[in-house]
């Protein structure tokens, strides 16, 4: 956040030790003109941000006016600056999900609403992403999943990501189901899955493949109008 | 789960990327066919301050009053709101819970009071914010303690006990409460200073014998004289403790209290001495066993509060102390050990040994300085001083807190004692004020007659609704409770005054169910019926002679019993001094008149 891109560990400890023991020479002996210290940093970090008005929220999603003031009320009321991140995201997701640990499936889904990867996600990324989940069509829908699938942005899908997010599904349900989740049953499943989408058997999935896998799969199709929320 | 109901529909929108990888398929989703409804704001009226939030806002805690539908008991139709007759500032906090997810708890605020709403409202003192949290069990423990100290001194002024064991152990714990008791105190307390005085003087040279050099103890001069001192004293304390462990409720509890340990600690060497006198062997062991007796100075914690407060403060303080022990051995073992090895090899030195130079590092880090060992080397001087700064350090730590313990449990008992005494001016100061407003009954009692008269005259009656309903109710049972007595009540009575008392606190209670009260006794229901029809009943003359008894509720049964039938027709004459005799012949009110 400050200019501390040129400092390294042992030179920042060395000035903690020689602040703490001797607060006199702070202004004396200011190394790299850093003014700030820890607690004026979170200070500064508190930013208010203002999202777009409710008209253009409203043509750019598919929710009206009335969706749109609900869901905003609820957003400003767990996040008053305006703007999620990642910690706040996880803590949310955690109160839906006690049992497991739900926090690297979050950690994906916060990045694949993070379009433009700031490290927070604001109102409106909130907003398109909810509209295509809840009202996008079956293609969008499906996009969303593979992007949530593709970590690196890429475009293809390998089996390490999928092992990824496969096992933080799993991590979600707990260490007490029944039956007992272990490595294999991830590799399994991740070999059942990777059989059935990588048609041309080159190691990493595409996004048509997974278009083509997906249509045909009644399962998936009827799956992803589940769903489909009215607020 | 703060507001987590506006975030799930993101959560089950997210819930898409598992479609693709899941091993079967998913199972669709309960349908809701309803409108949901929306989210519509709800009106609060809390005393005239009005609130409004919505709807969801307080769905969020079904548990709580206004969650739930008991709020609908509240609902005013006319004004569209929930009407709650509280205290709105305190409403407040309550409804920012629902707001924010947070109980905060306001430090102005009177702690009871608050509990009160809480109760009310259905919300759980434990949900209060950690940043409030501690505040409020402090306060809360600060009030427990001091009703705890209220009670406890109260006790002790009722209960009249009979049995002469209870009476006895009353005399032992509360000496100021009988002469015996006092007497029986001071004469302890007498012998253990004299015996600790023997104890002392004992030991004194007490002159040199005529003839010899020798300058023995008084003790050895005087034995016999001692002896009998000695002896004296140790009966009394025998005594006494017998009869403490007669008096005792719980035996066992109180063998094992740290006073009587005291005690027994205190006499037993005696019989020791008495015992095994004869043997020289063991007389050796006998001589310390002597040095027990010191131990009777601590029957002086029994007459002392101070001493008490303070061997109290030290076991409370044990923490602090077992701290200040433990950092102390450190610190001795470190410094000892260093200045060994610093000291060793100079000539002559007096530091021998590892535990030889624990005796130079106490005495040091307590700044004694005795000087008996001192460090000749630089490097042992070096270390001394060392440990002479660091022992200062070290030992003045913990002490604030042992002194602050102390303050705070000492201010206690004096805030104790000072409420105990102005509890009884207080009391007083609230009877005077009810003497003035016990004359009230009479005088509504009064009124209510000349209405009577003036109804019956056929005169033009003021409005009667200026009475309250209240009163008139009350009124009427207790006229309903002279006449079933056949005794009036006495205005010049005490308790007279507790009718009028108690008549806010019936309000409190319930408004709908009079109770009636000690000053006219027991009493029955009879005020359910509506004033007019029973106003008959009014016709009492004011002289008030004889005393009130006990309510004889047989009697009560009977006369509502009878009171069922049809009410006797209204004397049409204008005496209205007729007694009332239509109900019940057999029972004539004697009335005397003015």
């Amino acid at each position: 956040m400050c200019g501390r891109t040129g400092d390294s560990k042992s030179g920042r400890m060395f000035r903690m030790i020689i602040y703490r023991l001797f607060p006199p020479l702070r202004k004396h002996l200011l190394f790299n003109k850093e003014k700030n210290h820890d607690l004026e940093d979170l200070e500064m970090q508190v930013v208010r941000y203002k999202p777009e008005g409710l008209d253009v929220l409203c043509r750019k999603s598919k929710f009206t006016r009335k969706e749109l003031q609900i869901m905003y009320r609820g957003f400003k009321q767990e996040c008053p600056t305006g703007i999620v991140n990642e910690e706040t995201f996880k803590e949310i997701y955690a109160q839906f999900f006690p049992q497991g640990d739900s926090s690297a499936y979050a950690h994906y889904v916060f990045n694949t609403f993070d379009h433009d990867r700031n490290g927070s996600l604001s109102f409106e990324e909130f907003v398109m992403g909810l509209s295509v989940l809840s009202r996008g069509t079956l293609q969008e829908r499906l996009q969303w999943a593979f992007n949530l699938y593709d970590i690196n942005g890429d475009g293809f899908i390998t089996k390490d990501e999928m092992t990824d997010i496969v096992s933080a599904i799993y991590e979600m349900m707990g260490r007490f189901s029944e039956p007992m989740v272990d490595e294999n049953t991830t590799k399994e499943h991740v070999e059942r899955v990777f059989h059935k989408m990588d048609i041309n058997r080159d190691g990493v999935i595409t996004f048509d493949e997974f278009m083509e896998t997906c249509r045909r799969d009644e399962n998936i199709t009827k799956g992803m109008a589940i769903f489909d929320t009215v607020l | 789960m703060a507001s987590v109901a506006a975030w799930l529909p993101f959560a089950r929108a997210s819930a898409i990327g598992w479609v693709p990888v899941a091993s079967n398929p998913l199972p669709p989703p309960m349908v809701r066919q309803e409108d949901r409804r929306g989210d519509e704001k709800i009106t609060i009226n809390v005393s005239g301050r009005v609130f409004e939030v919505w709807r969801t806002t307080l769905e969020k805690y079904p548990d709580t009053l206004l969650g739930s539908n008991e709020k609908d008991f509240f609902y005013d139709e006319e004004c569209k709101d929930y009407f709650f007759d509280r205290d709105p500032e305190l409403f407040r906090h309550i409804l920012n819970y629902y707001r924010t997810g947070k109980l905060h708890y306001p430090k102005h605020e009177c702690l009871a009071a608050y509990d009160e709403e809480l109760s009310f409202f259905g919300i759980l003192p434990d949900l209060i914010g950690d940043c409030c949290y501690e505040d409020y069990r402090d306060r809360k423990r600060e009030n427990q303690e001091r009703l705890i100290d209220d009670k406890n001194s109260e006790n002790g002024h009722l209960e009249p006990v009979a049995n002469l064991r209870e009476r006895m152990w009353r005399w032992f714990e509360n000496p100021h409460i009988g002469t015996a008791a006092l007497v029986f105190y001071y004469v302890t307390g007498f012998f253990i200073a004299v015996s600790v005085m023997a104890n002392v003087i004992e030991t004194i040279p007490c002159g040199v014998i005529k003839g010899t050099h020798e300058n023995p103890a008084c003790g050895e001069r005087f034995e016999a004289i001692f002896f009998c001192l000695d002896t004296a004293c140790v009966m009394i304390f025998t005594a006494e403790y017998l009869l403490r462990l007669y008096a005792a409720p719980d035996r066992c509890k109180f063998m094992r209290s740290v006073m009587s340990v005291i005690d027994v600690v205190a006499i037993l060497p005696y019989y020791i001495g008495l015992v095994i006198t004869d043997n020289d062997d063991v007389s050796g062991a006998f001589v310390t066993l002597r040095v027990f007796r010191v131990f009777r100075i601590f029957k002086f914690s029994r007459h002392s509060q101070g001493l008490r407060i303070l061997g109290y403060t030290l076991k409370s303080c044990a923490s602090e102390l077992g701290f200040l022990l433990f950092s102390l051995t450190m610190a001795i073992i470190i410094f000892a050990t260093v200045m060994f090895y610093a000291e060793r090899n100079v000539e002559d030195t007096k530091f021998i040994s590892i535990p030889e130079a624990f005796w130079y590092t106490i005495v040091t880090m307590t700044t004694l300085g005795y000087g008996d060992m001192v460090p000749k080397t630089i490097a042992g001087k070096i270390v001394g001083g060392l440990c002479s700064l660091s022992g200062v350090l070290v030992i003045a730590l913990p002490v604030p807190v042992i002194v602050s313990n102390f303050s705070r449990i000492y201010h206690q008992n004096q805030r104790a004692d000072k409420r105990k005494a102005q509890k009884k001016a207080r009391i007083a100061r609230i009877r005077m004020a009810k003497n003035a407003s016990g004359a009230a009954f009479i005088s509504s009692k009064k009124r209510a007659e000349e209405a009577m008269r003036a109804r019956e005259s056929g005169l033009e009656v003021e409005d009667l609704k200026n009475q309250d309903t209240l009163e008139m109710q009350h009124h009427h049972l207790l006229s309903c409770l002279e006449k079933t007595t056949r005794r009036n009540t006495d205005s010049d009575q005490d308790d007279l005054n507790d009718i009028q008392i108690r008549l806010p606190t019936i309000n409190r209670s319930s408004r709908s169910n009079l109770n009636a009260v000690s000053g006219g006794g027991g009493g029955g229901g009879g005020g359910a019926t509506t004033p007019n029809s029973k106003s008959n009943n009014l016709t009492v003359t004011t002289a008030i002679v004889t005393p009130p008894t006990p309510s004889t509720t047989p009697e009560t049964e009977s006369l509502l019993a009878q009171t069922d039938q049809s009410p006797p027709p209204y004397p049409q004459t204008s005496s209205t001094q007729t007694p009332y005799t239509s109900q019940n012949p057999g029972d004539v009110v004697k009335i005397s008149s003015l």
